[in-house]
């Protein structure tokens, strides 16, 4: 039996036709409106933190007085400042606004810190076993078994207030959860065919790793770098919050710090403590929605309960 | 003339798990998956192994591929050890030898395309990049896959298991080997779908003057591809000789359960109980003797006392059981 | 003889993606008792929805889009759930695809055969467990092995224990999805063994779903060759196989090897099966057909009797002898 008849036989069988990867992630998003949802709010608070500097009106930290020379303190929301100004005379908006770049900032850099941290601990730990194996996971129970916030407001005195050290806090100490999940991923991958099938064509161990197990195991980093950067974002408004946050930066938990010092709650000045909540709250509420959705297109079992 | 492949008690083992007491008691109990191969395959041959799963065969297949190391034992390719070749040797085995693997969901990469996982032996075996592209479509057309832009930017799962078998083939054959293992090459395909790759399988062979190694449990496919096979039992050589001998006389109690287990397309078939009872053994902890005594209704004292060697019983026919020299 | 199931005019429909997949499309089938009957066709010809609405337990997302199923005379579908639930496990029941793999691996095989027992069948403790034994023993396992836990037995094991399960309630009929196909070929023959022993000594009914022929001429009286979602051919199996009526029959015995016969070159079915959102105009199997004519591709062949209780959808049924001849040689340019 010829080639050709077998070739023949071949180009008989359907065409395969690779989906547009657009088009699909399109299609699931409209069938999944919370992680819609999440991806908007994230959007719209990036193209305020990133055009911060157009939509402000004020300079967040410029104390003003009012036409009659007097501070112009503690006014209520008008035309000229939408919430009105804090007890110093700073603009709130431009300071809600302003505050948006520090918080997504952190976010996101920690998000990567951690998703790059975890994936690389995971895969070597998963794929190369024993000593190495056992090490980097007893790493893990140890950072595991610290208090979160203690432990970074510690290093935050010890090092010094700033984003850097914020980021890295963060990192160092939610490395494990992602580690420990992309591990298990590792050792799964591992033993199918196609580690094997890589082996004998002639790779080496390390491209193993690296070009064939890892594009594998990117979801799984993806997914816990989301969950990373809301944790992240709280973590860096509670130490603003607590007063170990850098001391003249504008950031939505300065601005919760300072209202509060400044007594806003007995003042009823809501419009200065209530946005910064607020915008907290949905920022990190987004990136729990989109992780989840995340989730869901990764291991659609779990939709199937719909 | 060298063979391409010899092999002198060829051993593997694993290690196990111990428990407590066993630790306590310096002991290390060891799975002797294979134990104690004598192979020989010569240019050209067409070889079968023949056995269920837990016999050792699957690990036989890659310890001819150096993808695990032996535990004992000798094991030349064209003359040469092939555990004691360096890093620059290897790179040339892996140029001759090629494996075809079971599941081919599995056995490619599922992020991949398949130009990329068609290529893979290409880039790693230091083919210049110019060529990637020709080669990578010479092979899939090759296979049977006549169009193969069509296929290129697909990923696997996008195909159907005949397709993305062919895949795999084409792989296998992208650096032009002159030896191949097919491992359970048509198993996981439906039985229609088989025919199409067993007949390229066989046309392949004789185009581009392959050496093979087929290892399965199903006598059907090893008659097809095989001059000569060898059936396996808990790690070890039951029976060997020309496949169709092997089929039509089969001497050894084992391969004659065999190939009176495999069901036939029509209703007249033999029907009779099987001599062999019970199932495959554990590795792990042998029976003295001969292993299948357990199970084999013909099993007497010296079964018990001596395992049973090689002894020839037709001409290049070799079974390993007392009842020959009976 | 009577019959036990009648399937007449069945279709079931998935929804995937927004549209409607007609998996099953007008089903009709005969199961006398006491027969085995052998459901033969490629994956994704709808063989294993089939068995499952027949069963009952199709999955979310599927219905039953018409037709009719009578058990014994009574009309399954028009049943309310709860009665039709009551007859689950007792007068049918059913070994899934991987079946050794859906035995519970925290539980003793006793306790699972146990909860079977109590529960579905109302037995108490003490007759349940001494059941238990009975089944251990009829599908050819010891009985002392129900202490153990699943993963202490081997495959072929787990599959027997299973069938021991299906059968605890003396069902009339056994649907059976793939029972071998996992299996080495020596174990396989002892599970099919059981099977056939089963069939002889309680006279039990089944039906095999496979894609392997072989099986079926093995152990099934009857056989139904399904493709695409319909029933091709239909017939015993001993004429069904020895001069097929279905150019697909043809096709699959041709590709199906014969350890009795000096080898001959397999001849493999070009193409793929057809994409059942949106089936082919007329015979759904004409596009892979080496003999279609252009009426096959106008509308949907009746099946035509070729033989005492053997029936062909093939619009050239009356030419299968000379249609066998053509389809056993390797290639032909043309359809005679």
């Amino acid at each position: 039996m010829a080639i050709a008849d077998i070739a023949r036989e071949g180009a008989a069988a359907g065409k395969p036709v690779p989906a547009g990867a657009l088009a699909r992630f399109a299609g699931y998003l409209w069938q999944n409106p919370s992680a819609l949802v999440g991806l908007v709010i994230y959007l719209v608070f990036v193209l305020v933190a990133l055009l911060a500097g157009l939509i402000a009106p004020y300079d967040p930290t410029e104390i003003l007085f009012a036409d009659d020379g007097q501070l112009a303190a503690s006014l209520p929301p008008s035309a000229a400042h939408l919430l009105g100004t804090t007890n110093l005379g700073r603009d709130v908006f431009s300071q809600l606004v302003l505050g948006a770049r520090p918080s997504l900032l952190v976010g996101i850099t920690a998000a990567l810190a951690v998703a790059t941290i975890g994936s690389l601990v995971g895969l070597v730990a998963g794929y190369l076993g024993g000593f190495v194996d056992r090490t980097l996971m007893r790493l893990a129970d140890l950072v595991l078994g610290l208090p979160f916030l203690p432990f970074v407001i510690v290093l935050v005195a010890l090092a010094g207030a700033s984003l850097q050290q914020i980021v890295l806090a963060v990192a160092l100490l939610l490395w494990p959860n992602a580690a420990r999940v992309i591990r298990s991923q590792v050792l799964t991958l591992s033993q199918r065919q196609f580690v094997e099938a890589a082996r004998v064509t002639g790779a080496s161990e390390w491209r193993i790793m690296f070009v064939h197990i890892a594009p594998n195991i990117v979801p799984l980093a993806f997914l816990y770098g989301s969950i990373a950067v809301g944790w992240a974002i709280l973590t860096e408004a509670s130490l603003s919050f607590l007063g170990f946050g850098k001391a003249d930066a504008i950031s939505w938990g300065t601005m919760l710090q300072d209202a509060y010092a400044s007594q806003a709650l007995d003042r009823q000045q809501f419009a200065w403590f209530v946005p910064p909540g607020i915008c907290l709250v949905l920022v990190v509420l987004a990136g729990f929605l989109i992780s989840r959705g995340y989730e869901e297109l990764l291991f659609p079992k779990l939709r199937e309960g719909r | 003339m060298t063979p391409l492949i010899q092999s002198f008690g060829l051993r593997k083992s694993f290690p196990l798990s111990r428990s407590l007491p066993q630790m306590l008691r310096g002991e290390r109990p060891t799975l002797m998956a294979v134990d104690g191969i004598d192979l020989t395959i010569q240019r050209g041959d067409s070889v079968g192994l023949v056995g269920e799963s837990g016999s050792g065969k699957t690990t036989v297949g890659r310890l001819l591929l150096r993808l695990t190391p032996l535990s004992g034992g000798q094991l030349t390719y064209a003359g040469e050890h092939i555990d004691r070749m360096g890093p620059a040797r290897l790179r040339g085995f892996r140029r001759q030898a090629q494996l075809v693997f079971q599941n081919p969901f599995d056995a490619v990469n599922p992020r991949f395309t398949i130009r990329r996982i068609v290529a893979e032996p290409l880039i790693n075996l230091g083919v210049p990049r110019r060529e990637h592209g020709e080669r990578v479509a010479e092979s899939l057309r090759l296979v049977g896959l006549a169009e193969p832009q069509r296929y290129l930017d697909s990923l696997p799962h996008q195909l159907s298991g005949g397709e993305l078998q062919r895949v795999v083939l084409a792989r296998a054959l992208v650096i032009g080997p002159e030896f191949l293992v097919a491992d359970e090459p048509v198993s996981m395909l439906d039985v229609s779908v088989r025919a199409g790759i067993l007949n390229l399988m066989r046309e392949l062979k004789q185009r581009l003057a392959l050496t093979s190694f087929t290892i399965s449990h199903d006598l059907t496919l090893v008659r097809y591809v095989c001059g000569r096979t060898l059936v396996m039992y808990l790690g070890r050589i039951v029976e060997e000789g020309p496949t169709e001998e092997l089929i039509l006389r089969p001497a050894h109690p084992y391969t004659r359960a065999l190939v009176a287990a495999v069901p036939r397309p029509h209703v007249e078939q033999p029907r009779e109980r099987l001599p062999i009872s019970g199932a495959i053994g554990s590795g792990s902890d042998p029976p003295s003797g001969c292993r299948l005594r357990a199970r084999c209704p013909y099993a007497f004292a010296r079964c018990a006392q001596e395992e049973p060697r090689l002894v020839p019983v037709a001409p290049g026919h070799l079974s390993a059981c007392h009842l020959h020299s009976a | 003889m009577s019959t036990l199931l009648a399937v007449d005019n069945l279709s079931v429909a998935y929804r995937r993606d927004g549209r409607a997949i007609r998996a099953v499309d007008g089903v009709d089938l005969t199961l006398p008792a006491g027969v085995m009957l052998g459901l033969v066709g490629e994956s994704g010809c709808g063989k294993s929805t089939l068995a499952r609405a027949l069963m009952g337990v199709l999955p979310g997302n599927a219905r039953i889009a018409g037709g009719s199923i009578r058990l014994a005379g009574e009309d399954l579908l028009a049943m309310a759930p709860a009665a039709r639930r009551a007859r689950l496990w007792r007068d049918i029941s059913f070994v899934p695809q991987t079946a050794m793999n859906a035995l519970d691996p925290v539980y003793r095989l006793r306790d699972q055969m146990r909860e079977v027992l109590t529960e579905r069948g109302g037995l108490p403790r003490a007759a349940a467990d001494r059941r238990a034994e009975e089944l251990f023993g009829a599908v050819g396992l010891d009985p002392r092995r129900l202490e153990d836990f699943p993963h202490q037995f081997s495959g072929g094991m787990r599959q027997r224990a299973t069938i021991a399960m299906a059968l605890a309630l003396s069902p009339k009929l056994i649907i059976a999805d793939e029972p071998v196909t996992a299996l080495d070929v020596i174990v396989q023959r002892q599970v099919l063994d059981t099977l056939r022993a089963l069939g002889r000594d309680l006279g039990l009914s089944a039906i095999i779903v496979t894609h392997d022929i072989s099986v079926v001429a093995y152990l099934c009286s009857l056989t139904a060759v399904m493709y695409a979602g319909r029933i091709v051919e239909y017939g015993p199996t001993a004429a069904l196989t020895r001069a097929p009526a279905h150019p697909y029959t043809m096709g699959l015995m041709n590709a199906s090897p014969d350890l009795d016969r000096a080898v001959e070159t397999l001849v493999a079915i070009d193409g793929a099966p057809p994409d059942l959102s949106r089936p082919p105009r007329g015979c759904r199997f004409a596009p892979r057909c080496r003999f279609a004519l252009p009426a096959c591709r106008e509308s949907e062949p009746a099946a035509v009797a070729v033989g005492d209780q053997h029936r062909s959808a093939c619009l050239r049924a009356g030419e299968a002898p000379a249609l066998r001849a053509a389809a056993g040689r390797a290639r032909t340019e043309a359809a005679p």
